[in-house]
């Protein structure tokens, strides 16, 4: 299996506190990934490792953009921001979606930083509202929306740029059981079922377990990995 | 006994958020030396005598009045932004238990001594500030040591502002929801509706067909008359201003959505619709100021200056002295006022701002949707005021524009510098932003 992104040997210190200790990983493209850990593990600081929001202090973030390999650690502040904003796609605990625009214009904005036209723009976050759902709220405002239809808008514009990784960061560790089952579907179906890798962080058990691998960290390093489906010995 | 123990704890754990707190003083001082400025200014024409003392009188009273508004903005954002560095650790009280009166009271004692704090500092700084204002001249000599205002004056204003603070931070409690689990702070802003356009067309029509009849008003009633008719106007064209400001402003704001092509015109256009009310609140003041400078420097252009009286002269010369004091200071007090505001909003939106960055939007374009969001207002409330002051002043300002093309030029210069000054204000507070996305949000692992 081809990987996609690839962690080797992350260290990553904060000021006296080391919170990776030398951590591996692979992910492959249209693979999806949970990490697990109690709280100080280390497992939000992998993901952004690895999405370059964070910058390891050993180590390499290997991603095969389109056939070339760039490392994500060695990249600029810039590169690293232009690459989050092109390749990779994002959904956070809380949404966290600019209150005065309505959920289209939130979907639109990745396509508007990368220079799309704003009509093109609105008319693919329309689509993708209408995939996950919730096609008759992209006028709505987000403080009108509830907390699952919030995350479906965060899915949304995640998908938007198209990113080869979607990195989710407790994406339902706001929502009701119910509403956090449905969310997680549509954030399954939009990235891994297109064919992108998910990388998501969560505490809970039942969204691990709708992901091909599970790994395990304590302590900065990964306890527990299981194999890929088909690496298996 | 609880609160004192808990504000100790709160005022030695404050170290983290030092930049907020030097904010908050800095504030608070500008608005304590202003004042005292001001004050000082008014207590020197007071003490003028002469054939033109009542005339400086009422100027001051009214350099007063309009300074006044700039001022109670600046002093509501200082207030605003002592009592929103509170918001986090209040509502972790909230979880221990404490009691919401306990915990409005531990913010009204904290604002309320930040704000004394910063008047303190404020009134030292103007004990600098005087000797230089001193140097101004009015009534053919300089200020000099009328300037200084009793005493007690500076007690008056450290307590005033403090005040100010401390009933500032109670209604701002008032309007957001402390519960045990956060504060929230949002609310939909008012709705603002159209027939104010209308009622503000029919006192602006009614305003001018008042001031091209004074030649009659002169003849019915005399001086008085006029003198009465011209407060009138000014009075009514003011409040005009301030009712009818936010429907322009939803009105412009409608189209800069309709023909944002770009991130920061979106989410900026977006921000001034969001709450018209609260844009107007930021830079309405300077609508007043902006309109009275063109009203007065035209009325100065053309009737004093070419007077054959010196008396009559000088009092033109001082007047426009008056005019262009009162404009800077103005934009002073709101380019402070807004870059505090833009501070509290920044760190009110942390999270916000912290997931754009890590969604890869560059820092440009979050600090060029900011800046829009007040520049956009701020040139259509400076210019439109103005505008309005023109059409108001018409024949005159025409005619103003063709003999006396300097004197309208310095009032012309005096609001562009003044819109500088504004966006450097703005300006001061990317390092704000900077620093909130390089500190990140704290994550739970």
């Amino acid at each position: 299996m081809q990987n996609l992104i690839e962690a080797r040997s992350l260290f990553k210190d904060f000021g006296p506190t080391r919170a990776l200790r030398g951590v591996d990983l692979a992910v492959a493209a249209g693979e999806s990934v949970a990490i697990m850990g109690p709280s100080g593990s280390g497992k939000t600081t992998l993901l952004h490792c690895l999405a370059g929001i964070e910058t390891p202090g050993a180590g390499q973030v290997l991603f095969d953009r389109l056939g070339e390999v760039v490392d994500v650690a060695a990249l600029s502040d810039r590169r690293r921001s232009e690459l989050r904003r092109t390749a990779f796609g994002f959904v956070f605990q809380q949404g966290l979606l600019l209150p005065e625009l309505t959920a289209g214009e939130n979907v639109a904005l990745p396509l508007l930083l990368l220079g799309r036209p704003r009509t093109d723009a609105e008319a693919e976050a329309a689509r993708l509202l209408t995939l996950l759902g919730i096609g008759d709220k992209a006028g709505a405002r987000i403080g009108e929306l509830s907390g699952g239809q919030q995350q479906r808008v965060a899915i949304a514009r995640a998908q938007a740029a198209q990113p080869s990784v979607v990195f989710a960061d407790e994406p339902t560790g706001a929502l009701d059981s119910v509403t956090s089952a449905e969310v997680m579907t549509a954030l399954l179906a939009s990235t891994v079922g297109s064919g992108r890798a998910l990388i998501v962080v969560t505490h809970d058990a039942g969204v691990a377990a709708r992901c091909d691998r599970t790994l395990h960290m304590a302590d900065g390093v990964i306890v527990e990995a299981p194999a890929r489906v088909g690496e298996a010995s | 006994m609880r609160l004192v123990a808990l504000t100790r704890v709160f005022a030695r754990r404050a170290g983290g958020d030092a930049a907020t707190l030097v904010l908050s003083v800095v504030a608070f001082a500008v608005v304590t030396l202003c004042t005292t400025v001001v004050t000082g200014g008014a207590f020197a024409f007071f003490t003028f005598t002469g054939p033109n003392a009542s005339t400086y009188r009422i100027l001051a009273l009214l350099a007063l009045i309009l300074l006044v508004i700039p001022l109670a903005s600046l002093g509501g954002a200082a207030a605003r932004l002592a009592a929103r560095r509170r918001d986090t650790r209040l509502s972790s009280l909230r979880l221990l238990g404490a009691s919401a009166g306990l915990v409005s009271a531990l913010t009204v004692v904290e604002s309320t001594a930040v704000a004394l704090a910063g008047a303190v500092v404020g009134a030292a700084a103007s004990l600098l500030a005087l000797p230089l204002f001193g140097l101004l001249h009015f009534d053919g000599r300089a200020l000099g040591g009328a300037i200084w205002p009793p005493f007690w004056v500076f007690f008056a204003v450290i307590g005033a502002v403090a005040l100010l603070s401390a009933v500032s931070a109670t209604i701002g409690l008032r309007s957001v929801v402390l519960t045990p689990l956060g504060v929230r702070t949002r609310v939909v802003g008012a709705r603002v509706r159209w027939i104010r356009v209308v009622i503000g067309a029919v006192v602006v029509i009614g305003a001018y067909v008042a001031l091209s009849a004074l030649n009659l008003i002169g003849g019915i009633g005399g001086m008085i008359l006029i003198y009465a008719v011209l407060l009138g106007c000014f009075a009514a064209v003011l409040s005009v201003l301030g009712a009818v400001g936010p429907v322009v402003l939803r009105m412009f704001g409608r189209r800069w959505l309709k023909r944002a092509a770009r991130p920061a015109r979106l989410i900026a256009a977006r921000t001034v619709l969001d709450d018209v009310k609260a844009a107007w609140r930021q830079v309405g003041a300077l609508s007043s100021v902006s309109f009275v400078a063109v009203f007065a420097g035209v009325g100065v252009a053309l009737t004093g200056s070419d007077s054959t009286s010196s008396v009559a002269r000088l009092l033109a010369a001082d007047i426009r002295t008056g005019v262009v004091l009162t404009l800077i200071m103005s934009f002073a007090m709101v380019a402070c006022a807004i870059g505090v505001n833009q501070a509290a909003a920044i760190l009110d939106r942390r999270a916000l701002y912290v997931s754009l960055d890590r969604v890869g939007m560059p820092v440009g374009v979050m600090d060029a949707a900011r800046r829009r969001a007040v520049m956009g207002p701020l040139l259509v409330v400076t210019i439109g005021s103005a505008v309005t002051a023109a059409i108001v002043m018409f024949p005159l300002t025409g005619y103003a524009l063709l003999v006396k093309p300097l004197a309208v030029g310095i009032i012309a210069g005096c609001l562009a510098l003044g819109i500088a000054l504004v966006w450097a204000g703005l300006a001061a507070t990317r390092p704000v932003l900077t620093r909130v996305l390089a500190t990140g949000m704290p994550d739970p692992a």
